[in-house]
């Protein structure tokens, strides 16, 4: 079995809130200096579910990542989790495309491997948060997209597919290959183990550049975006703070109860 | 004569004490080959490097029992006994040799017995025995009436009591009986020639008398044999391995950790008993189950389920039991109670995880028992053999493995660099160079609470003209949460990248805030190439206060109490540095704590549990610590850790008695003590 997963760096969503800034005229984000980049943390997930797969079923999981040359160091991490080999997309023409332009690029070096069973994405990017790219990209393949799923297993030469809906799960039933996108549900990634770490260490990670994988500059020409960035802002945040009491406990209790009824 | 000389039912009486001899003797090396065998199945491990230094070392603990006497306090006297038990133990054993082994057995006894010698040995004997007798009736009282936590109920200890008792018993009663029959009645021996008086003053026929003496000296000789048989079959194969553990003992850190080995590839850190390394096993045979460690420990005494007494001592029933399938070649039969499981099953992980690494168990062992390295390589192999750990524990590897440093997220709302701004301080750039560093630290670059003590260290270094530079933002954590978590893959990342940066910078000198990165820097980066001088604050700070470069002329008026930090007193031996600076402050009155200095109590937060969750006891460990302080009467507990200072605060406010008590860095006192030019 071969699942390939397409996993993203971000700027770390942990930064005090306080020091993320923008800048409104090229409408970017200024990352804050001596902070890592790390994985997002739904691509995390992707590659957690990918393990899991493989603990039970053997195979192989290739990881792609397209970003700057820095992004090996998140491949690098995957590889450590589980992964056998990692790829990272980066050119200058890859640079501030659209979630269209994203999965054509995914899909191009996707064709380029070749033969695979399974590809995963987290459900959206820890950054923009479009959840966009994982549906176009199981589009361009030609191959069954599921989103969100929470838990994934493979049955006779098909999966069985958990996902989240608003008011519970459903399982899905899906031949192989299929896209899947993950979701949080899935649970915590693992701490790469001392063989991992190790392993991961001595791997070469390829670059990949659009010459490499065919992809036609018409595609990445942002002119022909799908969408374009209008505005972009920091959201003010207000938070109030309420004290709600009572004579007893459970009066106490009562009360944040009325409260909270009220404002559902 | 002897009564060896003598013919007992036709058979000659050297017969018997040869035939007796050499069963009691093979049953001795049997067991002890045994023993050695099952050290042998533990890793290699080079400890027979300066064998002068290490056997005059031994020498030193053991011939002068400083062992033993160096934990003696007012509350705790055992250690007193025990010297009168070995140096009175130790005669009687030359005594043995001589009079029942050479006059005895080799039919010495014309050249020996009846001499000067034999009546100053014998009357050294007799106030030897008087000795030993005395501390076997105290340590019974002790034991059985008095009965103090850190002692365990066993039936060997009141064996071996039983045993020593009755040695001395016989010497006495033998030696009274013998002068008795042989009609001396001097006053030397005193107690057994006051006994032969007795019995020369009495009716008793002088063959009756011999009888009775040889009576009990076959008495005596048998016991003699079935203690050698017995000690290497009890936990008094203490009195045989203990003496070579204190050869072996770690020349300079008490606490060593060593790297990874290079070929390790899969099982790391430690699971079974072969992953030991022999100096492990030999830990294991030295313990005396005294139990200085489990009423030193703060895991144990806030009620957690680890007590490191009890981790040794299941570890070496665990390596008699399960070492001697391991040493018969056909594997062990399926069918009737596998051996437990020694990771996980005789030591549980709540009991790993509830260590501290606060060394105090070391401090007090008077054997030499490595405890903590023990507890870091069950570590190694739950986080990176089996990924097994704490959820906080994750979290915090997790974040040094993407964020360089163990806080995020909402414990951390500034960035590395933040602190500097607004201060003009140099900080290094690629290609900058510095012959001193000072090297903040994670907590101290982060915490809102622990940059404030960071800024004053800033202002003070200033003050005092030295010439220094940060890295700002550059900086990343030093490794040593990870390592003490046992994640050293983690930990061997950082510190090569941080040496690798020092030495870009030429780096010569490094000034840490944190005892933990001292000890990491300065103790553990040799072992992968990093060689700098590395000096806490605290010894700066008394550097610079006698050279003149700061005064400390403002009157304090306070009372403190300063809190050795387990890695800055026990591992690093800076106890006088703080304390002098302290001193040397107008009107500032400093009380010790009835836990300071080597034996100070931990706050709790070492070993990586500053960020994993305590283990539950009955209280937390830094709850406890809290009380030790207050009961000072000190309105002002300062620290040189910013984990001891977060501990302290914490317990503090949870207390609710901020108005009665303020935890402070000792660097915050050196900057309000300063004069302001």
């Amino acid at each position: 079995m071969h699942t390939i997963i397409c996993v993203k760096q971000v700027l770390d969503p942990e930064i005090p809130p306080a020091k993320f800034k923008i800048d409104p005229e090229t409408k970017k984000v200024i990352p804050p200096a001596g902070v890592p980049p790390v994985i997002s943390v739904f691509d995390e997930r992707a590659v957690e579910a990918a393990c899991r797969l493989k603990d039970k079923n053997k195979g192989k999981i290739t990881i792609i990542s397209m970003g700057s040359a820095k992004a090996a160091d998140v491949v690098r991490h995957t590889l450590s989790m589980g992964a056998d080999d990692g790829i990272v997309l980066t050119d200058d023409a890859f640079e501030n495309l659209d979630s269209f332009g994203t999965a054509y690029v995914l899909s191009k070096a996707i064709k380029k491997i070749g033969a695979f069973d399974l590809v995963l994405c987290g459900r959206q990017a820890a950054d923009w948060g479009a959840g966009q790219v994982g549906s176009i990209l199981g589009e361009m393949l030609g191959i069954p997209i599921i989103t969100l799923a929470c838990n994934i297993e493979v049955t006779g030469q098909a999966l069985k597919i958990r996902r989240i809906v608003r008011d519970g799960f459903e399982v899905l039933e899906a031949p192989m290959p299929s896209l899947i996108t993950v979701s949080s549900e899935i649970g915590l990634p693992r701490l790469p183990g001392g063989m991992g770490l190790m392993m991961a260490r001595r791997k070469v990670i390829p670059t990949w550049k659009a010459v490499d994988i065919g992809a036609e500059a018409a595609m990445l020409d942002k002119a022909n975006s799908h969408t374009e960035v209008t505005g972009l802002s920091v959201p003010t945040r207000k938070s109030e703070c309420e004290m709600i009491t009572g004579v007893t406990l459970v009066e106490a209790a009562g009360n944040l109860a009325a409260r909270i009824i009220k404002l559902v | 004569m002897s009564p060896v000389s003598a013919t007992y039912w036709g058979i000659s009486g050297y017969i018997i004490f040869w035939v007796f001899f050499v069963v009691a003797a093979g049953l001795f090396v049997q067991r002890t080959w045994f023993l050695f065998r099952l050290i042998r199945l533990g890793k290699p491990e080079n400890r027979f490097d300066h064998m002068g230094q290490r056997i005059n070392n031994m020498v030193r603990e053991v011939v002068t029992q400083r062992c033993s006497l160096k934990s003696v306090t007012r509350k705790d006297l055992a250690g007193f006994g025990h010297a009168f038990l070995f140096w009175g133990f130790s005669l009687f054993f030359l005594s043995y040799i001589i009079f029942i082994g050479l006059a005895g057995g080799f039919g010495l006894a014309s050249i020996i017995l009846g001499g000067t010698f034999e009546r100053v040995f014998s009357s050294i004997l007799d106030i030897a025995g008087l000795f030993v007798t005395i501390a076997i009736v105290w340590a019974a009282i002790r034991r059985y009436i008095v009965r103090p936590a850190r002692l365990q109920m066993s039936a060997e200890a009141g064996i071996i009591m039983g045993m020593v008792f009755g040695l001395m018993l016989l010497h006495f009663l033998g030696d009274g009986f013998g002068l008795a029959s042989a009609g001396v009645t001097t006053s030397w021996p005193p107690i057994s020639g006051a006994i032969a008086r007795l019995l020369s003053g009495s009716s008793i026929s002088n063959l009756t008398l011999k009888h009775v003496y040889y009576s009990l000296w076959w008495l005596h000789y048998f016991l003699i044999l079935s203690f050698a048989v017995y000690v290497p079959r009890s936990k008094h194969m203490h009195i045989l391995a203990s003496i070579f553990n204190e050869i072996f003992i770690p020349l300079g850190q008490k606490v060593v950790i060593e790297p990874i080995p290079v070929e390790e590839q899969e099982n790391f850190g430690i699971s079974k008993i072969q992953d030991f390394t022999w100096k492990d096993l030999l830990d294991l045979y030295s313990c005396a189950v005294c139990g200085r460690c489990h009423a030193s420990c703060p895991a144990q005494l806030t009620g957690k389920t680890l007590s490191p007494r009890e981790v040794i001592h299941n570890l070496k029933e665990h390596l008699l039991e399960a070492g001697s399938a391991l040493l018969t070649p056909q594997p062990v039969t399926a069918k009737d109670g596998q051996p437990k499981e020694m990771l996980g099953g005789v030591v549980t992980e709540p009991e790993i995880w509830a260590c501290t690494t606060c060394g105090a168990c070391q401090e007090v062992c008077p054997v030499g028992i490595e405890h903590v390295r023990k507890i870091i390589g069950f570590r190694r192999n739950l986080t990176m053999s089996q990924s097994k750990m704490p959820e906080s524990a994750q979290l915090m590897l997790r974040n040094m493995q993407s964020r360089g440093n163990p806080w995020a997220g909402v414990q951390s709302m500034r960035l590395r660099g933040d602190w500097t701004s607004g201060l003009d301080l140099k900080i290094l750039a690629d290609g900058d160079t510095t012959d001193t560093l000072f090297w903040v630290g994670c907590t101290g670059a982060l915490v809102e609470r622990n940059v404030k003590a960071t800024l004053a260290m800033a202002k003070v270094f200033k003050a005092a003209g030295v010439d220094f530079a940060v890295l700002g933002d550059a900086e990343t954590c030093c490794g040593d949460p990870a390592r003490r978590a046992g994640y050293d893959f983690q930990f061997q990342v950082m510190a090569e990248q941080n040496i690798e940066m020092f030495k870009s910078h030429g780096i010569k000198q490094i000034i840490t805030s944190c005892p933990h990165c001292l000890n990491t820097i300065k103790n553990e980066y040799p072992q992968y190439g990093g060689e700098f001088k590395v000096v806490h604050y605290t010894e700066f700070i008394a550097d610079l206060i006698k050279q003149d470069k700061i005064k400390l002329s403002n009157e304090l008026n306070s009372t403190l109490t300063f809190h050795d930090p387990c890695y800055l007193g026990r591992y690093n031996h800076i106890y006088q540095e703080p304390r002098g600076i302290l001193q040397s402050i107008p009107n500032a009155k400093l009380t010790e704590m009835e836990r300071s200095k080597s034996s100070s109590f931990c706050c709790g937060g070492g070993g990586g549990l500053m960020w994993i969750e305590e283990q539950p006891g009955t209280t937390k460990i830094s709850h406890m610590r809290l009380e030790d302080a207050l009961k000072t009467g000190a309105d002002t507990v300062v620290t040189a850790c910013p984990y001891c200072l977060q501990m302290f605060e914490e317990s503090i406010e949870h207390k609710g008695i901020q108005s009665k008590l303020k935890a402070l860095d000792l660097v915050e006192i050196v900057e309000a003590a300063m004069k302001q030019s």
